[in-house]
């Protein structure tokens, strides 16, 4: 692994169908129990017959250059790598949660059975022995492309250097390292499809 | 434009009611130590009672108030690493030393004020001031800091987290006090008991003075948030008019703000110690309320 690499991936929603596949992988890849998610397709449907659509936005972890969940650890078990991938120590977390209450994207959970924060991590396991994350693999319209945003050569830094992405919630000044191609405001706006309460 | 969440995996929130209670117990913590230490360093006689009611609830919610918080934990049996493996960039690391040395340090006061020895408790004292407002405002600072939630992201939320503390540790005081002057003043002389009597009316100024400063406060915030982004909004009607409303309205602005300062300046009641008591009362329902309402309706806004 090169010195500077900066993991990062592009979901590209042109291409994604809904399947729901990565939240599968996602699952069947990190072992997570029920009742929790690492990584999801938040599904709306919006307009009125005959003008209607569908819009997916797969949520994930966001590895954030500048997170506020390492910021907040107090214990330092959630830390981030020098490839940019953000992890929690299981050792040592100790469930306080404050990492949970802090992150703007709701992407941790607690693991009901082992009782410690956790999230995804860019399977990271699989990007260290050369593969790609379990999602990417097996996405079936190829949305997601995965890599090193620092080599120029890598799919990942060609995307973000030719087409038009956005990052959730950009104003946290997180930087995320999850970028959108297409995405649709109504899906990212969390407040959207909420009925007042 | 209609639009329908078809499909969505919220988390459940983090933070719960206990969090909310361990706030409401470290502010009567504070509220009631910088009260009696207030009334020690004053030095006159009719303010000693208070002193000591103060140096005794202050260490005892405040070694009640972390079990809330070791409770809370996932890994409750690794509350250590709080200790060992420190972040200096996080608050609750902060927070872990001062929840040790403030109950320390009110544990010495105390003992030296009941001693009878007024000069080493008035050392102690002050250096406890300072310790007890952090103790309070870190927890503050503990919401101020995390930025995904609209309601607890504001540099106001230390300031007003301090004076609700006021707010709390005075209201309990004067309870205590009431208690003491109504059941416990069998055989005192009838001048000690108007020298009582005057000190729980002047008592319930202060505490109308704070109440007012809170209600001040928590003005200022919510019409920032009605006039600031989506997330904000959402949260400032969840709490005005939806769900919480009952809540915040209700409760801690209205029973526990409007009411106990209407009973400690209306002319009509503010000359009975009765007013003065069920406006304490209130104070104390009112914080409770606010505490729930800061930390459950701060997180009910949807993250994604």
């Amino acid at each position: 692994m090169k010195k500077d690499t900066r993991w990062a991936m592009v979901i590209d929603l042109r291409k994604c169908v809904g399947c729901h596949s990565c939240s599968v992988a996602c699952k069947a890849e990190n072992d997570v129990p029920p009742s929790v998610f690492r990584s999801w397709v938040k599904i709306i449907e919006k307009g009125k017959y005959p003008n209607v659509s569908k819009s997916f936005l797969p949520s994930l972890c966001n590895n954030c250059e500048n997170p506020i969940c390492v910021r907040n650890c107090p214990v330092g078990a959630s830390y981030k790598r020098e490839d940019g991938i953000v992890l929690v120590d299981p050792h040592r977390c100790i469930g306080c949660k404050y990492c949970m209450a802090s992150c703007p994207y709701d992407v941790r959970h607690i693991n009901p059975i082992r009782k410690i924060v956790q999230k995804c991590y860019f399977c990271h396991h699989r990007v260290d022995a050369g593969l790609l994350p379990a999602c990417v693999e097996t996405c079936i319209g190829r949305a997601r492309v995965f890599g090193d945003m620092n080599d120029p050569n890598s799919d990942v830094a060609k995307l973000l250097a030719t087409e038009p992405v956005i990052v959730l919630k950009p104003e946290m000044a997180t930087e995320p390292r999850v970028f959108y191609i297409g995405a649709d405001i109504d899906a990212m706006e969390p407040m959207e499809g909420h009925t007042e309460e | 434009m209609d639009i329908q969440v078809v499909y969505n995996t919220p988390h459940e929130i983090p933070l719960g009611v206990p969090i909310a209670v361990y706030f409401y117990l470290t502010g009567l913590s504070a509220g009631s130590f910088v009260i009696s230490v207030i009334a020690v360093l004053g030095g006159r006689k009719e303010y000693k009672p208070l002193g000591r009611i103060g140096a005794i609830v202050a260490p005892v919610a405040l070694i009640v108030a972390p079990a809330f918080l070791i409770v809370d934990l996932e890994q409750p049996m690794r509350f250590w690493h709080l200790f060992v493996f420190m972040n200096p960039q996080s608050p609750i690391t902060y927070g872990s030393f001062l929840l040790t040395l403030y109950p320390i340090n009110g544990i010495i006061y105390a003992w030296f004020l009941f001693r009878g020895e007024q000069a080493l408790a008035k050392i102690l004292g002050l250096l406890g001031i300072p310790l007890a407002i952090c103790t309070h405002g870190y927890t503050g600072f503990i919401l101020a800091l995390g930025k995904g939630r609209a309601l607890w992201s504001t540099a106001l939320m230390p300031t007003l987290f301090i004076v609700s503390a006021m707010v709390s540790g005075m209201g309990l005081m004067i309870v205590l006090a009431t208690l003491r002057w109504k059941y416990f003043s069998k055989g005192r002389p009838p001048e000690a008991l108007a020298q009582d009597r005057q000190l729980i009316l002047g008592l319930g100024k202060i505490l109308g003075g704070c109440v007012l400063f809170d209600l001040f406060l928590i003005g200022n915030d919510i019409l920032v948030l009605l006039t600031s982004k989506t997330e904000e909004l959402a949260v400032a009607h969840l709490i005005l008019t939806g769900r919480f409303a009952p809540l915040f309205v209700g409760v801690e602005i209205f029973l526990g703000g409007i009411i106990p300062a209407l009973l400690v300046f209306l002319p009509v009641t503010s000359r009975r110690v009765r007013y003065c008591f069920l406006a304490s009362c209130l104070t104390l329902v009112g914080i409770l309320a606010m505490r729930i309402v800061v930390v459950i309706a701060g997180q009910s806004i949807p993250l994604h």
